[in-house]
């Protein structure tokens, strides 16, 4: 496989992954802002925040703003049209190695998406526009994992969806974090709400009650979120599936040590006096550590040979 | 004849589907049968239905001076353009008989140079040609077969008969369109083909892909790598690229995946460097290898050349092949045929003057208004005159420009094209059409059932190209008899 086919198809699987990610937490965040009163200190900023930007927006109009920030702005590297555009280009540049459909898919959903993404900021039609993007997403990582042979391109697809993935959990499980310094009132009051919302944004409230606690509780769901090895969208399974991948491919040694590294982050069982300034720490690390292993990829794959 | 509730007129013109008294060609009866029966709504639903499927399926092309919107969306009219199967038999074989002929003759210009010796071609016509590549002499290509894939331009006259206008030997384009516009009308119309024996366009893929292993250095043993080269992701037949090496299932590759080390190519790949066999490269003759031809190429690969001439990879089609499709070498073809092969031209070239020729550019001078001059070496159209459509200053310009360099020039009738029904607005015209067929050419020689159809979109324009707003139809090749 050539090693610029081999980076595009890496970028496929990160952005694929992204947008869908992105139009999930907008999705669920939307749903959970609809929940809590303002007292509960908990706004459209900290939404922005996950995708670790930071940049004010115009307080009058904020969700506005943010919203078109975050969903159709075709300049906003934030942005969910960016993605995916960014995904359709790719996979036009890899349409020799990729399903015929998948191109025709993805080409639908970038016309969809220019489209009905703007109406999404202003609310009304947000839920069922954002529900649309996260079903395509879902169709062309379909096409994908039921037509394609588990050869290289296969592989590059898997990898760089699943450091996405890890990627993004981690994000949100540091702005979740700051829910375990909030006042004891409200915890008690929304706790239960907070932390359903951060297992929805990444589809995994279902998983977490059919296997974990009955008690949706903050240490809980961030244990679950870190360290459970059969959720596909925790961060342990995403470096495990990364793992296994990297076994398939050549010279991979440098990115299996690498991936090491980042399953060793945070030490499981969790300590029992974490806190939310110390899970905030951690996640810092882990998302360096993920940014090295990326590094990693492209040093061994990417770089042209001389 | 009548489609829906208007009157559908070719008068004067050789229209493919119906014929001077109105009624439907017999190849073409039941199509025709099938749109007369619908209303203009229903026609225009079913455009619009072809339409959202391109978009859907991708399907799009690119214009150059669109800046950075690098898509539209590929025009396909609805209705088919029928030919008879029998008819189309004559022609195929009139193409291989060319085609063949053509390799033969450019083998012997940078061989031997027999027929130049001969004198049935003038040796100065060679020499003078910018498309006659020094570097490529004494270069054994397998098979001998330097042009492996030709797109050849065919057009009706009012007559009804079929020329060949021009030879695209260098890189001609056209044929994922081919193959899309039949994907498109089947899934829009998939109750005609019940009822029609249209011959399949969709075993090219596997033809191009045998012909480009046929032609594998010999050293390279039962199962070649083959690539096609692209310019990249700007270039007007991007689309075209990625579509044939995925459907061949081979490597898409850029200059910048590819090295020579030793005369031997390699790509560079996640394993490190694999050896490639042959290339199907989509870039022109110059840009190909910066050491030999334009030192500014970025697109090149240093040493390609080298590692051609040495036997280590083949170039499909080979540097040098264009010498062929010079349009005053076009007016030689008949001769070339008879020389090599001892055979009379199956398909008629169109009437051509050679201005290089003093009788010829006298009449051409006398009458110049009645016919389409056209420059040696351009393609595309460019520096062309249509003698009746233009002015009297414009055909001054002309005379003058035909003295100043009269090998430059080549002048031809004015041909009045065929029609076909066309959907205008929600209504079916007759607009002027031509066809380009592919022919394939390695250990053996193949043609397309059919080819692509281009379209005229604008009332009486000649003028086909998609860069121009033309069109273009599916092309049926129908069994006889249907």
């Amino acid at each position: 496989m050539l090693s610029r086919a081999a980076e595009r198809i890496y970028w496929v699987g990160r952005y694929l992954e992204r947008a869908e990610n992105t139009a999930r937490i907008v999705q669920q965040y939307s749903q959970l802002l609809l929940d809590l009163p303002p007292e509960v200190g908990v706004g459209w900023h900290e939404l922005v925040e996950i995708f670790g930007v930071d940049r004010t927006f115009d307080a009058r109009d904020q969700e506005r703003a943010i919203l078109e920030f975050l969903l159709s702005d075709a300049d906003s590297g934030s942005s969910l049209l960016y993605s995916i555009n960014m995904a359709r280009e790719n996979i036009r540049n890899s349409r020799d190695l990729l399903p015929q459909e998948a191109w025709e898919n993805i080409n639908e959903l970038y016309q969809h998406a220019r489209r009905s993404l703007e109406r999404a900021a202003d609310g009304e039609s947000r839920f069922e526009v954002l529900s649309d993007c996260i079903g395509r997403c879902q169709q062309i990582n379909g096409i994908f994992s039921g037509t394609m042979s588990h050869t290289s391109p296969y592989h590059f697809l898997t990898l760089g969806q699943n450091l996405e993935r890890a990627d993004m959990t981690s994000r949100i499980i540091d702005v979740a974090a700051a829910y375990l310094q909030q006042n004891e009132r409200l915890v008690l009051r929304y706790g239960s709400t907070l932390w359903t919302n951060v297992l929805k944004s990444v589809s995994g409230f279902q998983m977490y009650r059919q296997y974990c606690q009955p008690q949706v509780e903050g240490i809980a769901v961030i244990s679950f979120l870190l360290h459970d090895r059969q959720f596909p969208r925790a961060v342990s399974a995403c470096v495990e599936t990364a793992k296994q991948t990297a076994t398939a491919l050549p010279k991979c040694e440098p990115l299996i040590r690498s991936l090491s590294g980042v399953a060793e982050t945070v030490p499981s069982p969790l300590p029992g006096d974490l806190d939310g300034a110390a899970v905030s720490d951690f996640m810092d690390v882990l998302q360096k550590r993920l940014g090295d292993s990326h590094v990693v990829v492209v040093d061994s794959w990417f770089l042209p040979a001389a | 004849m009548k489609f829906g509730p208007k009157t559908y007129s070719a008068t004067g013109l050789y229209d493919e589907l119906v014929d001077s008294n109105g009624n439907a060609r017999p190849h073409a009866r039941r199509l025709v049968d099938y749109f007369s029966g619908m209303e203009p709504g229903e026609l225009l639903d079913r455009q619009h239905a072809v339409d959202s499927t391109i978009v859907d399926m991708g399907i799009c092309f690119t214009i150059y001076s669109e800046g950075d919107n690098i898509d539209r969306a590929w025009p396909l009219d609805i209705i088919p353009r029928a030919m008879p199967g029998s008819e189309w038999d004559h022609v195929e074989s009139g193409l291989k008989q060319r085609l063949i002929a053509l390799n033969l003759f450019i083998d012997d210009l940078y061989n031997e140079r027999r027929i130049l010796k001969d004198k049935v071609v003038p040796a100065e016509l060679i020499d003078s040609s910018r498309n006659y590549l020094a570097p490529c002499r004494g270069a054994k290509p397998r098979h001998g077969v330097w042009a492996h894939i030709c797109g050849s331009d065919l057009v009706r006259d009012h007559d009804g008969v079929i020329y060949v206008l021009e030879d695209n030997l260098r890189v001609p384009s056209g044929v994922s369109y081919m193959l899309e516009n039949r994907n498109v009308i089947k899934r829009v119309f998939p109750s005609i083909f019940r009822n029609h024996r249209v011959r399949p366009v969709n075993e090219y893929p596997s033809a191009l892909n045998a012909m480009l292993r046929s032609i594998a250095p010999e050293s390279a043993g039962d199962n070649p790598e083959v690539v096609v080269l692209t310019p990249g992701v700007y270039n007007s037949a991007y689309f075209e690229h990625t579509y044939l090496a995925r459907t061949m299932g081979v490597e898409l590759v850029e200059g910048s995946d590819l090295l020579v080390d030793d005369d031997v190519v390699y790509m560079r790949t996640i394993d490190g460097l694999k050896r490639v066999d042959t290339i199907y490269r989509r870039i022109d003759d110059t840009f190909i290898d910066p050491e030999v031809f334009r030192p500014d190429s970025m697109l090149g690969i240093p040493g390609l050349m080298r590692a051609w001439r040495a036997g280590n990879v083949a170039l499909a089609n080979a540097p040098g092949s264009g010498v062929a499709d010079d349009k005053v070498i076009y007016s030689y073809v008949p001769d070339i045929i008879r020389y090599y092969m001892g055979e009379d031209e199956i398909i008629p070239n169109v009437p051509t003057w050679r201005c290089s020729d003093t009788k010829h550019l006298d009449h051409v001078l006398a009458n110049i208004a009645d016919l389409v001059v056209k420059p040696a070496n351009e393609s595309g159209g460019y520096g062309m005159l249509v003698g009746p459509h233009a002015s009297k200053a414009e055909h001054d310009k002309f005379r003058e420009l035909l003295r100043a360099d009269p090998r430059n020039y080549i002048a031809q009738p004015t041909l009045s094209l065929s029609t076909a029904p066309t959907l205008c607005d929600d209504m079916l015209e007759p607009r002027h059409l031509d066809l380009r067929p592919f022919i394939l050419q390695g250990s053996q020689i193949s043609v397309t059932a059919g080819g692509l159809t281009r379209v005229a979109m604008v009332k009486g324009s000649l003028v086909v190209n998609s860069s121009q707003g033309g069109g273009s139809k599916d092309t049926w090749i129908v069994e006889d008899g249907d």
